[in-house]
């Protein structure tokens, strides 16, 4: 076995690495995970808690006896997981519940991912190492889903190539960018298909300084709108590594500095700053 | 047989520490093993060691700990050579706790993993122990002074590690070495503990420090040559360090952003390995090289520049991987492409990759260890038993039983291509 250090968070920090029960986990394509733990002979039944951060909900799974002497607890793609961010505890009894490290993540199966997109809903869950080092599991769930692919970062414009999921794309689809802090300050960007797949447009002249949201609203004006996010990878955090160039350019504004970026919660984002 | 390791932190994380626990929870299996760190800094050590390796310490620098404030930690260490890179952190307090340590150390061999402790070995181990000195790094990166120091002391040692052929040959042609056996074991990766990679992913993976050395710069280039051929071909860099604003510049010049992606630091790394197809390391000097060994033994072949000092030693160029020139941009382009294009080869290296690697299993590698010392021991003496004292027994049980054969290591095939 491989002899494991710490998460990558604690590398290059003076941080003391944790050192809990650790928990391997294996990502399958259709958005299930396995946990395993060490089984520590404790009596009484064991139970995998996931608790959402900032809220009441858990999700308990049975450990079951695995090889190895090991347990195994089974999130499958059919368990719903509300979106959010859920820490990882093993419950023994009723005993205090621990707290899992990351040990080996194998989300293989995740890079690239194409689900189905049947049932009209995309659900993402990625297992990864907080800041202190301890095991979460990032979960999304859209219906229906827009996944955001390559960017392309013009001169004065942003280009972006995407694809729908649980939705169709009528002929009156469009994508809008909403102003994060002025709801009421909407773009409009046309777009074109190829089944699924689509792309736009936008031109950085058009917004504004500030934050603006990317939206598509399929079936044009009347019917929902579906954030613009990049979830289909084993990426837990893409702000820091999906990142992309951003431009100067003369508007009606002044002159600014704009370019993509993905949130927090990667979701597709563009800012337009001032430039002084 | 009772073996000693003299190690300067075993309690943080690097890749000397993560080899030393490998290879001490390997000889565990049969031998009796200690870790002795000269500096404690935390109460726990990073890695695991196996319950039967015992790891102290000789300074506890812990906040509040035994030594926290001792005026001697102050004081310049008179015995660790000043040409070391960490001579700063030793200490007269440090020259003091090493040499008790060595003069009453009960062991058959003592084992030194860093030049600087390696001098204190050579001088300070009193008669009895063999005196194996460990060099993870190379001669051609020691300071002048430190050479020299290494000149005067290392031919009081038995024998002297490197982990290249080609570091050991060094040695043995710059430095005047009578009666010291130079010997290249390479560093032990165990067996991942996840499947090999399918192949199938369209990814290219490096793993290394954002260091100059490693020249992530061309490797970049290099790919924008490959995407050029092959858009659906992206390139994952994972590791962090000070070169990785530079490099996020070069990728958005090249307009790479969409195909060439900055991944930061990931621990293991061998689910990392298992995501991508082939690896590829573009460095200007690697002692070792230890992420190629890790990328085969995940099941990638991997594309090297054939710089100074392993990857030569550790690709068998076209058979599990492919060596190209060092620096240049076509050449590392050319080899990527290669694997990219020919998905039969690739998939053929890939398994010859699997294949050749299992030569540094902790397992062989802990035999090429214990073959040296059990040559040095029966070496030492006209009485086997009066160096070997008690723990013969068990080392000869360890011995017959044929776990660990005893064979000239000389002849053992450590070099690729051939199996032991």
């Amino acid at each position: 076995m491989m002899t494991l250090a710490p998460p990558a968070a604690h590398q290059h920090s003076d941080e003391e690495p944790v050192t809990g029960p650790r928990a391997d986990c294996v990502a399958d394509s259709a958005g299930g995970l396995t946990f395993d733990v060490a089984d520590r002979g404790e009596s009484g039944p064991a139970h995998l808690l996931l608790r959402r951060r900032d809220g009441e909900q858990e999700v308990r799974l049975p450990l079951t006896p695995a090889a190895d002497g090991r347990l195994r607890a089974a999130l499958p793609s059919s368990v719903e997981l509300p979106e959010g961010r859920w820490d990882v505890y093993v419950q023994v009894a009723d005993d205090e519940p621990y707290r899992l490290v990351p040990g080996v993540n194998d989300l293989r199966a995740l890079v690239d991912r194409v689900p189905g997109g049947s049932h009209g809903r995309v659900a993402a869950r990625i297992p990864y190492a907080t800041k202190l080092g301890n095991l979460t599991v990032r979960s999304w769930l859209r219906a229906p889903h827009a996944e955001a692919g390559e960017l392309h970062v013009g001169q004065d414009e942003l280009s972006v190539r995407a694809r729908a999921y649980g939705t169709e794309l009528a002929e009156d689809a469009y994508v809008e960018l909403v102003a994060r802090k002025a709801q009421a300050s909407v773009v409009r960007a046309g777009l074109t298909t190829d089944r699924s797949e689509f792309r736009f447009t936008v031109p950085y002249d058009a917004l504004r300084p500030g934050l603006w949201d990317l939206w598509l609203r399929p079936y044009g004006e009347n019917g929902s709108r579906v954030r613009i996010a990049r979830l289909l990878d084993d990426v837990a955090d893409k702000k820091p590594i999906f990142t992309y160039p951003k431009v100067t350019l003369e508007t009606e504004h002044g002159p600014v500095m704009a370019g993509p970026y993905y949130t927090g919660d990667n979701d597709l984002a563009v800012k337009v700053a001032a430039v002084e | 047989m009772h073996i000693s390791f003299l190690i300067h932190n075993a309690y943080g994380i690097g890749g000397t520490i993560r080899t030393t626990y490998n290879l001490a929870n390997t000889l565990a299996e049969q031998h009796d093993v200690e870790i002795v760190s000269v500096f404690r800094h935390r109460d726990e050590p990073v890695f695991t060691p196996d319950p039967r390796v015992r790891v102290r310490h000789l300074v506890d620098v812990r906040p509040g700990g035994a030594d926290a404030g001792d005026p001697d930690l102050g004081r310049p260490a008179r015995v660790f050579p000043r040409g070391e890179v960490r001579y700063e952190q030793y200490s007269a307090l440090t020259d003091r706790r090493i040499a008790e340590h060595l003069a009453a150390v009960e062991a058959d061999v003592v084992v030194g993993t860093r030049p600087g402790l390696n001098v204190h070995l050579a001088r300070e181990t009193r008669r009895g122990p063999v005196r194996v000195g460990q060099e993870h790094l190379t001669l051609d990166t020691h300071s002048k002074a430190l050479r020299a120091t290494l000149r005067g002391v290392y031919p009081r040692l038995d024998a002297l590690t490197t982990t290249t052929e080609a570091d050991a040959r060094a040695y043995r042609d710059k430095m005047r070495l009578p009666g010291v056996q130079v010997r290249a074991v390479p560093n032990p990766v165990p067996q991942p503990g996840i499947d090999p990679a399918d192949g199938s992913g369209k990814w290219v993976v490096a793993a290394g420090r954002l260091a100059p050395v490693k020249r992530y710069d061309l490797l970049i280039k290099a790919f924008d040559a490959v995407r050029a051929q092959r858009p659906d071909w992206r390139l994952r860099i994972y590791g962090g360090g000070k070169q990785k604003d530079k490099l996020r510049g070069l990728i958005d010049q090249l307009g790479l952003y969409n195909h060439v992606y900055l991944m930061g630091p990931a621990n293991p790394i061998e689910p990392e390995w298992a995501k991508g197809s082939i690896a590829a390391v573009t460095s200007k000097m690697e002692s070792f090289g230890m992420t190629i060994v890790e990328a085969m033994r995940c099941g990638l072949p991997v594309v090297s520049t054939d710089c100074p000092h392993g990857p030569g030693e550790i690709i068998d160029d076209g058979v599990d991987g492919r060596l190209v020139e060092v620096g240049n941009v076509d050449a590392i382009a050319g080899g990527l492409l290669e694997l990219i294009n020919n998905d039969e080869l690739r998939q053929q290296m890939a398994h010859a990759a699997l294949k050749d690697s299992e030569r540094f299993d902790p397992s062989r590698i802990a035999e090429h260890h214990v073959s040296l010392f059990s040559g040095l021991l029966v070496r030492g003496g006209p009485s086997l038993g009066g160096r070997m004292r008690g723990s013969l027994h068990r080392t000869r049980g360890a011995l017959l039983g044929g776990a660990y054969a005893v064979r000239d290591a000389g002849r053992t095939a450590l070099r690729k291509g051939r199996t032991a």
